[in-house]
């Protein structure tokens, strides 16, 4: 039996925890309390897309948007520097609005079975998964435009770790309460549909150092690794996998996910024989 | 290179802490505003602190800080003369303070157009922005805009009663604004009296301290209660 990629839960539950005890860090700290050996910073200041917001207003203004800070732009760099060797593994092992979901999906799991993560036909899918750089776009034109952080006003993430606050927009809340349903019959919507941080790390994909290979001389087709897929890639047609949606979660693979084969599917730079490319 | 999942669990830990470490010893790591309101680029206030660049965050303090406006002229303009320490109110809690309103929100916008106002610098507030009263007298004193331009902005400021906020440290007559003994110098400017306004109900002689009554401070000086008490009370109601 192959062992499962127990070691990313870890990591997930690990970065929920922490962000949830920044989040209530920050909380106190404006009471005049706080949690000994907890950072107090806000979430704006921990999240990476604040970095990728504020692109347009360093180089134009030399300032941050406001809520943004120096720490978004250093997380920006370090999730694109894991991004460029492993494409976007800060959503598939760290980022803690991907791990609610993908704990609410194990509860569509056992609701739905087989149906879970299967209810919406291919055809539509397939270019619903591009919604997400619409969103992107809107977030960076909008952003640049007012100076101020457009997607606070909608974000999830944040109304999901501050709710308590009074800071959290009714859009946020609303985007929050849909993607917790529609993630009991999908697998991480927001991460698929909607998120404009998954998008940008998306494109790693593309020219990713170490992408997923799968080596078609020892593959025997069962079909595992596409059915396990939380993001609905095909990998078992695939030779090397450059889809835009695969988030590294290892689920897949031989050895650590669920490939029967050894040495057949693995993230690695080269070495798998007959690899052939995703048509 | 083949990277497992054991070495892939390594590569955030590795990097967060590599990251991290590295651009703190360099200074650079910085989770929160430096307080520093970027600069006008053009026009004629150029190179002068935007207030369109106050944030919630900042403190009376900061924007005293970076404009140079006392914290307690801040704090008497948004109806917060009594605090012990007005310094250390956060822009933000005005929100919650003067929450509610059904003309508009007094917020860190009503902060960002007062220093405006205030500093003669250009900035265009929000639709729905308004200034709590007391601010036009603190404006008024300025005097940095015309009478005219201030009326002009009449329907922009709010009587602190609309508001629900009570003056801090009021006691029993906090709702009042009939003038009696009690009655405080800081909740005369937080009823938006302007200071010009109470020396001439004086005779000339200067204002007392914020936390003396009116009453007291005409004993000590000799004048009569009354005719101080009335000139006032004719401000107030205009």
């Amino acid at each position: 039996m192959k062992r499962k990629p127990k070691i990313r839960y870890f990591v997930q539950s690990f970065f929920f925890v922490l962000i949830a005890l920044i989040a209530v860090s920050h909380g106190l700290s404006e009471t005049g309390g706080g949690i000994a050996f907890v950072p107090e910073a806000s979430l704006h200041a921990v999240c990476p897309l604040g970095g990728v917001v504020s692109i347009d207003t360093l180089i134009t203004g030399g300032s941050f948007v406001k809520k943004t800070h120096e720490s978004s732009l250093v997380l920006m760099y370090i999730v694109f520097a894991s991004a460029l060797v492993l494409g976007p593994l800060f959503c598939g092992w760290i980022c803690p609005f991907g791990s609610f979901q993908e704990a609410l999906g194990r509860i569509g799991k056992r609701l739905f079975k087989k149906k879970f993560n299967r209810f919406i036909p291919y055809r539509f899918d397939r270019w619903l998964r591009y919604l997400r750089y619409l969103v992107l776009v809107w977030v960076l034109f909008m952003t640049a435009r007012s100076g101020q952080l457009i997607f606070a006003g909608v974000d999830p993430y944040f109304a999901l770790f501050q709710f308590w606050t009074g800071e959290v927009a009714i859009g946020g809340f609303i985007v929050l309460g849909a993607t917790t349903i529609l993630s009991l019959f999908v697998e991480r919507p927001f991460c698929k549909y909607a998120c404009p941080y998954g998008a940008v790390l998306g494109i790693f994909n593309l020219f990713r150092l170490v992408p997923l290979k799968r080596n078609s001389a020892t593959c025997i087709s069962c079909k595992k690794c596409s059915k396990v897929c939380p993001m609905n890639i095909e990998v078992d047609s695939a030779g090397t996998v450059r889809n835009h949606q695969c988030i590294s979660c290892y689920q897949c693979t031989s050895g650590d996910g669920v490939c029967p084969v050894p040495s057949t599917l693995e993230f690695h730079t080269g070495g798998i024989k007959e690899v052939k490319d995703e048509d | 290179m083949k990277i497992n999942a054991s070495t892939a669990a390594l590569i955030f830990p590795v990097l967060f802490i590599t990251g991290i470490g590295v651009t703190s010893f360099a200074g650079y790591w910085q989770t929160e505003g430096s307080k520093v309101p970027a600069r006008y680029e053009e026009g004629e206030a150029a190179g002068e602190y935007n207030p369109a660049d106050i944030r919630g965050s900042y403190t009376l303090a900061d924007v005293e800080n970076a404009f140079g406006i006392p914290a307690t002229v801040l704090a008497q303009a948004f109806g917060m003369s009594g605090e012990e320490n007005p310094g250390t109110i956060q822009i933000k809690s005005f929100e919650e303070i003067y929450g509610g309103l059904e003309e508009g929100e007094i917020g860190t916008d009503s902060m960002r157009w007062f220093v405006a106002l205030y500093l003669d610098r250009p900035y265009t507030p929000e639709e729905t922005t308004l200034l709590p009263r007391p601010a036009y007298g603190v404006l008024k004193n300025k005097g940095v805009l015309t009478l005219e331009e201030l009326e002009a902005l009449d329907e922009f400021f709010i009587s602190l009663e609309f508001t629900g906020r009570e003056p801090v440290d009021s006691g029993d007559e906090a709702e009042i604004l009939e003038i009696k003994g009690k009655t405080l110098f800081s909740e005369l400017l937080d009823a938006g009296i302007t200071e010009d306004q109470i020396v001439e109900a004086l005779g000339g002689i200067p204002m007392g301290p914020g936390s003396l009554s009116v009453r007291d401070y005409c004993s000590e000086e000799g004048i009569e209660f009354s005719g101080v008490k009335e000139k006032l009370q004719n401000f107030l109601n205009y």
